[in-house]
C-alpha cells in the first residue's frame, strides 16, 4: 500500500500542473488521456514532481508512467531506495 | 490621417526599490537606494573591483500571479514581466476575465485583443537561464569522474526543458501577450540600455498612426545569475561604481567623485498606453501624455559614446520637435545619468547645450541602480509619474555637479508640463520620448 503522504503529494503536483479537479485524479486516471496531459505538460509534470520530491527522474522511467496509480508506485519506490530525496 | 494622441493610464514597476509603483515611487522620493555588498560566494570565482550592486527585494511570486509552476519554466525577466503588466493592467482599471484556466489566460474587458500590442525592451532577456543549463550541461559529466564532486560549484539541479523559452529575448514580449491574450504586434527591442524607451517610442508610434488602440509597453531584465559572471562582465569592463569608503554614497551620477553605474539585479516596467479618445470614454485616470519620440544611432563604437554628442544632440531636438514643442518648452530632463565618467561628461554637456539650466534634472539611476534593459521603461514610469504628481525625486548623492545644470537636489513639488526621458546604449543607440502633464 503507497504511503498516502506520497499518494497527496503527487496528487497535489498533478492538479498543481495539469489544472485538473481533485476527484478526477483517481489511481486507475490515465495520465494523458483522462486527464489531458500533452506533451509539454508531461516536461513539466516530472519537473514539478523533482521538484517536490528531489532528485532526477530520467526519460526512460517517465515515460512508463501511465497512470496516476503509476506516478505514486514508482515515487514510492525510489523513496524507499532513497533515491530520491 | 492626423495623429492621434497617446496616454500612459497603467503603470507597474519591480525594482530594487520595491515590488510595486508605489513601493518603488515611495522608495525615489524618500531617497531609499538599495545598495548592498555582492554575494560572497562570487568572491571564489574572481575578484572584482567593483563589489556593491542593487539587489531586488525578496518578491513574492504567488502573491504577483506568479504560480510554483511559472517559476520553474520561466525565466526571472519573464516573471518580472508578468508581475509589472498584471500592476499596470490593474491600475489602469482594466478588469480581465478568466479565458483558459489551465494555461492561465485573461481576456481584458471591453478591448479588441487584436487591438492591443505589446511593446517590451530587454537587454539580455534570458540570459541568467542560459547560463543555468549552460553550467547544468558542462558539470554535469564532472560529477561522475571527479574524485570529491562535493567539491563542484552548487549547479542548478536539471538541464530545464524549458530553457529555450526561457532564454529568447522575446519572451519578455510573448509572455504577457500570451497572459492577456493580446494580438496585435508584439515586439521586442533589444538595444541594451536605451531598449525600455525603444520600446516605450514604438508604442507610442504603433497607437498614434493607428496600428494599435492599446500597448503595453516597457522594459524588463535580470542579471543576478548565482556565480557573478554577468556582473564580472560589466565589471572588467571598467564601467561599474567602486566603492570608496562608503558604499551607500558611492552611486553618484553628474557628481565630480562618480567613479561608475551601480548594477542593478533586474527590474521590469510595464505601462499601459491608450488612444486618449478611448481612455478618456472609458473613464480612464491618465498619468501624461506622450508627445514625441526620436532615435538615431552614433555609428561610433560598441562601448562608448560619441564624444562629441553630436548624434544625441541631433536625437534630443529631433525627439522635440516631434512632440510639437521647442528645446525652451522643457522642464525636466529624466537623463539617462549612468555614473559613468563618460556618459554624464557627454549627456551634461548635451543638455546644457540644448536646454542649458532651465529644465529640472535629475537622475533616476542615481536610486534604482542601472537596470540595463529595464532602466528606459523605469524612468518613462518616473517621468509619468513626476508629470502625474508634480513632484520629482533628487538626484541622489549629488555633491560637487560637473556643470552647471538645475539638477534636483531636493525630492519635492516641482512644476513640469513638458518632460523628457532619454537614454543611450552600449552599441551606440539614442532615443527619446516627450511627455505632457494632462492639463
Amino acid at each position: 500500500m503507497p504511503d498516502t503522504g506520497i499518494q497527496e503529494r503527487v496528487a497535489s503536483t498533478i492538479i498543481d500542473v495539469l489544472k485538473v479537479d481533485a476527484d478526477l485524479v483517481g489511481s486507475d486516471k490515465r495520465i494523458r488521456e483522462d486527464l489531458g496531459s500533452d506533451s509539454l505538460d508531461s516536461v513539466t509534470l516530472v519537473m514539478a514532481l523533482e521538484d517536490e520530491f528531489g532528485g532526477s527522474i530520467n526519460d526512460n522511467d517517465a515515460k512508463s508512467l501511465t497512470t496516476v496509480g503509476d506516478v505514486v508506485s514508482y515515487i514510492s519506490r525510489r523513496v524507499e531506495e532513497k533515491s530520491l530525496a | 490621417m492626423s495623429r492621434r494622441r497617446v496616454v500612459i493610464t497603467g503603470i507597474g514597476m519591480i525594482s530594487p526599490l520595491g515590488t510595486s509603483a508605489g513601493e518603488c515611487w515611495s522608495a525615489l522620493l524618500e531617497g531609499r537606494p538599495s545598495v548592498a555588498a555582492t554575494p560572497a560566494s562570487w568572491r571564489q570565482y574572481a575578484e572584482t573591483a567593483s563589489t556593491i550592486w542593487a539587489p531586488l527585494p525578496p518578491i513574492d511570486w504567488p502573491a504577483h500571479g506568479i504560480s510554483r509552476i511559472e517559476q520553474m519554466q520561466l525565466d526571472t525577466s519573464g516573471m518580472l514581466t508578468l508581475a509589472a503588466s498584471t500592476e499596470a493592467i490593474r491600475d489602469a482599471g482594466i478588469a480581465a476575465s478568466l479565458a483558459d484556466p489551465k494555461k492561465k489566460t485573461f481576456r481584458l474587458d471591453g478591448l479588441a485583443p487584436e487591438r492591443c500590442g505589446v511593446f517590451m525592451g530587454t537587454g539580455v532577456g534570458g540570459i541568467t537561464s542560459f547560463y543555468g543549463n549552460a553550467v547544468n550541461h558542462v558539470m554535469s559529466p564532472l560529477k561522475s569522474v571527479l574524485a570529491d564532486p562535493t567539491s563542484l560549484p552548487p549547479m542548478p539541479p536539471r538541464f530545464n526543458p524549458f530553457g529555450v523559452p526561457a532564454m529568447m529575448p522575446n519572451a519578455v514580449s510573448a509572455l504577457p501577450g500570451i497572459r492577456w491574450s493580446l494580438g496585435g504586434p508584439n515586439l521586442t527591442f533589444s538595444q541594451a540600455c536605451a531598449a525600455g524607451t525603444v520600446a516605450v517610442g514604438h508604442a507610442f508610434r504603433a497607437i498614434a498612426a493607428g496600428d494599435v488602440d492599446v500597448a503595453l509597453c516597457g522594459g524588463a531584465e535580470y542579471l543576478g545569475d548565482p556565480y557573478g559572471g554577468i556582473f564580472r562582465g560589466f565589471d572588467i569592463a571598467r564601467t561599474l561604481v567602486t566603492e570608496g569608503s562608503d558604499p551607500q554614497r558611492a552611486n553618484r551620477p553628474f557628481d565630480r567623485d562618480r567613479t561608475g553605474f551601480l548594477f542593478a539585479e533586474g527590474g521590469a516596467a510595464v505601462l499601459v498606453c491608450e488612444e486618449a479618445d478611448a481612455a478618456r470614454r472609458r473613464g480612464a485616470r491618465a498619468y501624461a501624455e506622450i508627445v514625441g519620440y526620436a532615435e538615431n544611432f552614433d555609428g561610433y563604437s560598441i562601448m562608448s559614446i560619441e564624444p562629441s554628442g553630436t548624434r544625441i544632440v541631433a536625437m534630443i531636438e529631433a525627439a522635440v520637435r516631434d512632440a510639437g514643442c521647442t528645446t525652451a518648452d522643457i522642464d525636466y530632463v529624466n537623463t539617462h545619468g549612468t555614473g559613468t565618467a563618460v556618459n554624464d561628461e557627454i549627456e551634461s554637456a548635451v543638455i546644457d547645450q540644448i536646454f542649458g539650466s532651465k529644465p529640472l534634472v535629475n537622475a533616476t539611476k542615481s536610486l534604482t541602480g542601472h537596470c540595463i534593459g529595464a532602466s528606459g521603461g523605469l524612468e518613462a514610469a518616473v517621468t509619468a509619474l513626476s508629470l502625474a504628481h508634480q513632484t520629482t525625486h533628487a538626484c541622489h548623492n549629488l555633491e560637487q555637479p560637473i556643470r552647471d545644470l538645475r539638477f534636483v537636489r531636493a525630492a519635492g513639488p516641482y512644476r513640469i508640463d513638458t518632460a523628457i526621458t532619454q537614454s543611450f546604449a552600449f552599441g551606440g543607440h539614442n532615443a527619446a520620448v516627450v511627455m505632457k502633464r494632462i492639463a
